[in-house]
């Protein structure tokens, strides 16, 4: 269900660009006549309609229905689980948990990826390598990555142990225990986990920068600080805006990696709007877990696309 | 034109594939079989599947392979993974359906699974005389017996370790919930010793220190608040909070890393006395004698029961303790699932409870050699033993989440309450209980 929100608001970039160039294509050359029956499209049809579009719709269904683990039968129920949710007084502060975690990533993954590109920007045999080693736990189950540093950031664990034989005294921060913190940490995991696909497409973004921009830069004598902010920064624009919408999206719709780290702990400090979904599904409120991930899908949709506009238009301003 | 058409039509053709969704787990209902069954009649040619959860796998082993060699009917076991409770409601939704399955016997937690519709009536089987009077008092819901209770409910009280008792010169088990502090802070003030170990880090157990406090509440008072005539905001419920909060935690009778602990270091410290109570339920003593010996159990470890005004224990039903039996549909296989049963409960009781070490549920069989005092103590206290609010309450709320909360410093105790109320009403309210 989470799903919905991410592959509904993806949507919104390419379609943009992908409706532009097919309508100018069909200005171009007239319509043919397709070269096979439309009906052989069925089967793909069929496993879309079944994989993706039916649970879509479903998912705009089920939020006005009674439908629970209590019930054979499945009733029109009005608006009722929507005032359920609004009147739990977890939800507000779950929006407000979802979206710092999602600036959080939003800064950690680009900032990481970024860095990343840049010390590994030359096409040496070590970058190659290095590339592909920080590539690693963008493949690793997010679950496991989760499971690992909970293992790590544990009161009597690794990094505490590290700590203590370095200060010499017994450290044991809970580092996973603080109601302030434990969000940043959990985010920095996050960043951590997925830095390498960002830093790909800032590496493909770098990669891709007209020489003769960069030669005139030099011949002018703009510096490497002088030639990054004003040149090569500007010019990754659209990879700026792939990366910071797929983190935001990405990361509103999180649920494993906190799921193994904090499991929305402590005190429901990192308890983001899939965990207390979860929760709620758990209960057997199907309907009202339902209502939940219609609520989120809104709000992914409404901050998003702001978001996802005005990075657009920066690209276009430069 | 043509292709807008096709389209159009794939939408329809989802449009009433969607509308004619209906939820999977709906069954017919049925009456109570009395014909009784014969627990080693031959079953040559019939399988039985049994879902169990990741911590009750091996649990019936000793049952099927006794059953399989005495009736030639073949059992095989599915492991539904954790969450077991919500996972179980949500496989059934999707229309799959076992035979035999765990499931907690609670008034509170059977609803999950309607067991109306999707179960077998088990109000006239031969076992149910056989079971104690606690025991024959659980698997029910709606007037009607869905599940045998194959082993004792979870007995929650106090575990302590001997030797710090002796240190502080206790001598007398506490007989309430004050006399359990007291002894408490005489234990601190004598011994330095943490007097209880609390889990924050897991959380469920935060919930027994509350439980033990409404011990008092008369069951009219479970009767209106199932009704919606009563509410978890009630003073009692807030005073128990409140208490375990000011008297205890921020009393400091708690250990220091209470807030992230977990229930395995809980196990460990009252075994080599970092702590010396513990209150929690008889899965910390299966937790214990995973890793130590029973002799050592004895050497170390005590329990004794406790209550807001007596020394009485509380029970707490779960998962492990209950077999239901499906409405498949098949009469072959809903007739050898009684079978099974009566055959666990029966003839192999004895065998079963020797190999799995635990006590019995059936007076008229003794329990076997060789278990902690612990274990036998616990026995002993399930006769007076009263309910938890999971067997009291029609659901039961995850007061442990907000009790979590609260020692974050992130909900007061009224808050803690009132998150109960709400889950309660909401899912009460979707079950259709009158009055929500």
């Amino acid at each position: 269900m989470a799903d919905t929100a991410t592959i509904g608001v993806t949507d919104v970039t390419p379609s943009k660009k992908a409706g532009g160039s097919a309508r100018r294509a069909s200005r171009r050359r007239p319509r043919s006549k397709p070269d096979q029956p439309w009906w052989f499209a069925l089967p793909a049809l069929a496993v879309f309609g079944v994989f993706f579009l039916l649970p879509n719709l479903l998912n705009f269904v089920y939020p006005f229905t009674n439908w629970s683990a209590f019930h054979a039968d499945i009733k029109f129920a009005g608006l009722s689980n929507f005032r359920s949710v609004l009147q739990d007084g977890s939800m507000l502060r779950d929006i407000r948990i979802t979206v710092e975690y999602a600036v959080l990533v939003a800064l950690f993954q680009n900032g990481f990826g970024l860095a990343l590109a840049l010390l590994l920007e030359r096409d040496t045999r070590f970058n190659r390598f290095f590339r592909a080693v920080f590539f690693l736990p963008v493949l690793i189950s997010a679950l496991a990555v989760g499971y690992i540093f909970r293992a790590l950031l544990a009161q009597d664990g690794a990094l505490n142990s590290v700590l203590s034989s370095l200060a010499g005294h017994h450290v044991d921060t809970p580092w996973l225990g603080s109601t302030t913190w434990t969000l940043v940490v959990v985010t920095l995991i996050h960043g951590w986990k997925w830095m390498g696909l960002a830093m790909l497409i800032y590496l493909a973004g770098l990669k891709s920068m007209p020489t003769d921009v960069l030669e005139a830069a030099r011949i002018d004598g703009a510096g490497s600080w002088r030639t990054f902010w004003s040149i090569r920064f500007p010019l990754l624009a659209p990879a700026v805006t792939f990366n910071v919408t797929t983190a935001l999206i990405g990361s509103m719709n999180t649920f494993d990696i906190v799921q193994a780290t904090t499991a929305g702990g402590p005190g429901s400090e990192t308890e983001v709007f899939n965990i207390y979904m979860f929760r709620v599904f758990g209960q057997g409120l199907y309907a009202q877990a339902s209502a939940m991930s219609l609520v989120l899908f809104v709000i992914v949709v409404v901050l998003a696309v702001p978001v996802i506009v005005g990075l657009r238009r920066r690209e276009n301003v430069q | 034109m043509r292709r807008i058409a096709s389209s159009v039509a794939v939408v329809c053709a989802l449009g009433l594939a969607a509308t004619a969704c209906s939820d999977a787990t709906a069954g017919g209902s049925a009456a109570a079989p009395t014909q009784s069954v014969n627990a080693t009649a031959s079953l040559k040619g019939v399988h039985l599947t049994m879902w169990v959860a990741q911590n009750s796998v091996s649990e019936p082993k000793q049952v099927i392979d006794a059953f399989q060699k005495a009736t030639g009917a073949t059992v095989s076991t599915q492991v539904i993974p954790d969450p077991y409770e919500s996972n179980v409601p949500t496989k059934l939704a999707s229309g799959d359906k076992p035979d035999l399955m765990f499931w907690q016997p609670t008034g509170s937690t059977l609803p999950f699974i309607q067991p109306a519709k999707n179960l077998l009536p088990l109000d006239n089987e031969d076992w149910v005389a056989k079971l104690g009077k606690t025991e024959q008092g659980l698997g029910q819901v709606d007037g009607h017996r869905y599940a045998a209770i194959v082993t004792s409910p979870a007995v929650l009280g106090v575990y302590y370790n001997k030797d710090v008792f002796k240190k502080a010169g206790v001598t007398k088990m506490p007989g309430s919930y004050d006399e359990l502090l007291a002894t408490a802070a005489k234990i601190k003030s004598k011994t330095g010793v943490a007097p209880f170990f609390e889990v924050g880090g897991d959380k469920w157990p935060l919930q027994w220190q509350v439980q033990v406090q409404l011990t008092d509440l008369p069951q009219s008072f479970w009767d209106k608040l199932n009704k919606n005539q009563a509410k978890w905001t009630d003073p009692v419920v807030v005073n128990a909070i409140k208490k375990y909060k000011t008297k205890l935690l921020d009393a400091g009778l708690a250990q220091k890393n209470y807030k992230t602990a977990t229930f395995v270091d809980q196990g460990k410290a009252i075994m080599d006395g970092s702590a010396a109570m513990a209150l929690n339920v008889t899965s910390l003593q299966s937790e214990i004698q995973a890793t130590s010996s029973t002799a050592e159990m004895d050497r170390k470890l005590g329990f004794f029961p406790i209550s807001n005004s007596s020394a009485k224990a509380l029970y707490s039903p779960d998962q492990t303790n209950g077999v239901v039996a499906f409405h498949t549909g098949d009469s072959k296989r809903e007739q050898a699932a009684r079978q099974f049963m009566s055959f666990w409960l029966g003839k192999d009781y004895p065998d079963y409870i020797k190999a799995n070490k635990v006590v019995s549920v059936e007076p008229s069989v003794p329990n076997p050699d060789g278990l902690p005092q612990t274990a036998v103590a616990q026995a002993k206290a399930l006769s007076t033993a009263t309910g938890v609010f999971q067997v009291k309450a029609l659901t039961a709320p995850d007061m442990h989440l907000a009790l979590a909360d609260m020692i974050y410093g992130k909900k007061t105790p009224q808050q803690v309450a009132q998150a109960a109320e709400d889950q309660f009403t909401q899912v009460l309210k979707a079950r259709g209980v009158s009055g929500f």
